[in-house]
């Protein structure tokens, strides 16, 4: 994308640039009324976002079939504005019938997709022994095995992690902070990538790299 | 009877659905008519319902401007913010189909909402820095070993860090695919087992913390 | 006071200083770049072999969700980019989609990056965007069953009948392969109504966080191949040999990456002797 010329994009390139420091003004100094103004045209501007993009959709996926003839539309239709009920205390009960209808889908498509991936799949993987096995793989294998069972044991929270229970669940507790410690590492590539991204848009704006 | 409308009605409803999913995994491979209709008004109810947060938001911003609370201000400019957006993406809706038609809804969308986006998010980046200086301490076996995995993964995901020494990449690598594979995957079969169980125990009526005032009737 | 050593100092130092150090760091290696070598690992690797040669026929129908907003371009966008490219240059016909609000801003940007690729295709019949969607988990089973009712148009209001792509993608059986690039929970929900479910080959483009929760299943083959953040599409970059975003960013992230690990090992060497002192 090359620095744009035209006089209202490059407005709004400058526009994006000053708003963007009107937020950084936040940890960069302290607080001020420009992150406070940049903060609440931002909640503002996504709050209508989120309501025209999902008017848009909600008229393309209920109301153009219901006007078109599929009357069942009817029914997700008046259910989803049962759901506003949530905000008049004395008919708030009205409420859970559309959430009743959204919380039995989400738990029987979770419970049941769940099952192979996250459950039969991963234990398969972490019970197969290594085909064509060095030792490091070998070490590996059992590092993973042991340290599976070891972790589970420590979310054993019905029993004391005492007597014969107190050495595996130490010993889970040391493979999940491994694992945090390296979720850690992972979050700060995150994070920074981001950074880095408003980084190079402070100096494309700017024209000191190309854009 | 108003209880059972109120309750078990309710719960039946919630069991009902579960049940339906279930049914159609097992007997029905292909599709099943009934799954497949109420999977459809699931979609349909939950974009509705994303609606409600803002109405609670413009309620709160609309009394602090009436009422001149501390800082009203800033309520009247969420407002007009609010409204100019939304007039301009639904004329750009109801002129052609797709709000972004409208020039002043697509310049907003572009140039304010894309640089605000990018930049409220990418504030953490400077609190995980401080948070990491200040807070990131080897106090004992466990913290230490945290510590040292997550070092060697921040320069094992950074090119440089093969630069400084060639075993870096060899042991992050290590890390991320046996040593934090434990842990992680502990996660994922816990939370798994997890979701069954509240998902049984939401089957069964016991779980009434996501239905409005669940709690006190 | 006069008994603190520079490292007591060192911890009292007010917070804004960190962050200009962090600023500014991330800033130099853009104005006078580097440009040190990415070692493209297995998972990613995986990844491009999986949507390349004779993983995909001319004709066959992926998925590409975009599970990202622009927040996260940085991130995902690269490695997203690389894959369409990909795909593309197999032959593919793909169906863009996604669930961030800002979807369309991300397919304009991936139009405009890959836009000699997109140059030779035919909007309806090589590639469709059908844009946003909602709905969770729902959504994406009734995706894999009845896609029509997801999306009984594109975003250009223009119905699935009239698009000769649509024709030809009803369901999961369809679909020869799905990416998600995702900073949320709709690759989980892929991996669960569509990997799991019906065995459609799935891969991830994810951020880097999810980085670590994706791993395993990876390694149990739920995930074709994987792809971590900027430093997979900078890895991407290099497969398809194209350097892009991600390899520009890689010099920043190095000097930001190396900071983070002084400041930890300042911080702590502080603290220890701090201890011993105690």
């Amino acid at each position: 994308m090359a620095y744009p010329t035209e006089l209202l994009s490059v407005v709004g390139l400058w526009t994006g640039w000053l708003l963007m420091l009107m937020i950084y003004s936040y940890p960069l100094y302290k607080e001020n009324v420009a992150y406070r103004f940049a903060e609440h045209i931002f909640v503002a501007i996504f709050l209508a976002i989120n309501l025209v993009v999902n008017f848009q959709y909600l008229m393309n996926t209920c109301v153009t079939p219901l006007l078109q003839g599929n009357l069942l539309m009817i029914v997700p239709l008046v259910l989803g504005i049962l759901i506003y009920t949530m905000l008049i205390p004395e008919y708030r009960w009205v409420s859970r019938y559309p959430i009743a209808l959204l919380v039995g889908a989400g738990f029987g498509l979770g419970m049941r997709g769940v099952i192979k991936p996250s459950i039969l799949d991963a234990v398969v993987s972490t019970i197969t022994a290594p085909s064509a096995g060095t030792m490091m793989n070998w070490v590996n294998f059992l590092y993973i095995a042991v340290g599976l069972l070891s972790s589970i044991l420590y979310f054993l929270l019905t029993y004391e992690h005492i007597g014969p229970l107190q050495a595996p669940t130490r010993l889970g507790r040391l493979f999940i902070m491994i694992g945090l410690g390296a979720y850690f590492g992972n979050t700060v590539l995150f994070r920074f990538t981001m950074l880095t991204g408003r980084a190079q848009f402070f100096l494309q704006v700017l024209k000191i790299i190309p854009m | 009877m108003s209880n059972i409308l109120k309750r078990e009605a309710v719960f039946a409803v919630t069991g009902l659905v579960t049940v339906l999913m279930f049914v159609e995994y097992f007997f029905f491979p292909q599709d099943w008519i009934v799954a497949s209709t109420i999977r459809n008004w699931a979609v349909i109810i939950y974009n509705i319902s994303l609606g409600l947060g803002g109405v609670r938001l413009i309620q709160q911003h609309v009394m602090g401007t009436q009422r001149r609370k501390e800082n009203w201000q800033f309520s009247a400019l969420f407002l007009v913010a609010f409204v100019v957006m939304l007039l301009t993406g639904l004329a750009g809706y109801l002129g052609t189909g797709v709000a972004t038609s409208n020039g002043i809804y697509n310049w907003l969308f572009v140039n304010v909402y894309t640089p605000l986006g990018s930049t409220a998010y990418a504030i953490t980046g400077f609190y995980i820095f401080s948070a990491a200086y200040r807070a990131f301490r080897a106090r004992n076996l466990d913290a230490a070993l945290m510590l040292v995995a997550g070092c060697f993964v921040i320069l094992s995901n950074a090119p440089v860090g093969e630069v400084i020494w060639s075993g870096i990449p060899a042991i992050g690598e290590w890390f991320r695919f046996v040593g934090q594979v434990p842990g992680m995957r502990a996660f994922e079969v816990v939370g798994a087992l997890g979701m069954i169980a509240y998902g049984f125990r939401a089957l069964l009526g016991k779980e009434r913390g996501f239905y409005a005032g669940g709690a006190e009737e | 006071m006069s008994d603190q050593n520079i490292f007591d100092k060192l911890q009292n130092i007010d917070r804004r200083v960190f962050y200009w150090v962090l600023f500014i760091t991330l800033m130099v290696p853009f104005i006078y770049p580097i440009g040190l070598p990415v070692k493209v690992v297995q998972n990613t690797r995986d990844l491009y072999e999986g949507i390349t040669g004779d993983n995909i026929n001319p004709g066959d129908i992926a998925i590409m969700n975009f599970g990202y907003g622009v927040s996260a371009w940085s991130e995902c966008a690269p490695g997203f980019t690389v894959c369409a490219k990909a795909l593309f240059r197999e032959g593919a016909r793909i169906v863009f989609m996604g669930s961030q609000y800002d979807v369309e801003l991300s397919m304009n940007k991936l139009m405009n990056d890959a836009r000699e690729d997109f140059a030779n295709k035919v909007y309806g019949v090589d590639y469709v965007f059908l844009g946003y969607f909602t709905g969770g988990e729902s959504a994406i089973a009734q995706l894999a069953t009845d896609a029509w009712t997801v999306y009984p148009s594109d975003h250009y209001v223009t119905p699935d009948a009239q698009i000769p792509l649509m024709q030809d993608f009803h369901g999961w059986q369809d679909v020869t392969v799905v990416l998600s690039s995702d900073t949320g929970d709709v690759g989980s929900y892929f991996l669960r109504q569509w990997q799991g479910s019906h065995g459609t080959r799935l891969a991830e483009i994810g951020i880097a966080m999810n980085g670590s929760t994706d791993y395993p299943y990876y390694l149990a083959g739920n995930y074709f191949g994987l792809s971590i953040g900027s430093r997979g599409g900078a890895e991407l970059e290099v497969l398809i040999r194209e350097p892009g975003e991600a390899t520009t960013a890689m010099d920043s992230i190095n000097a930001s990456h190396l900071l983070i690990v002084l400041a930890v090992i300042l911080a702590n060497v502080g603290y220890l002797l701090s201890r011993r002192k105690a």
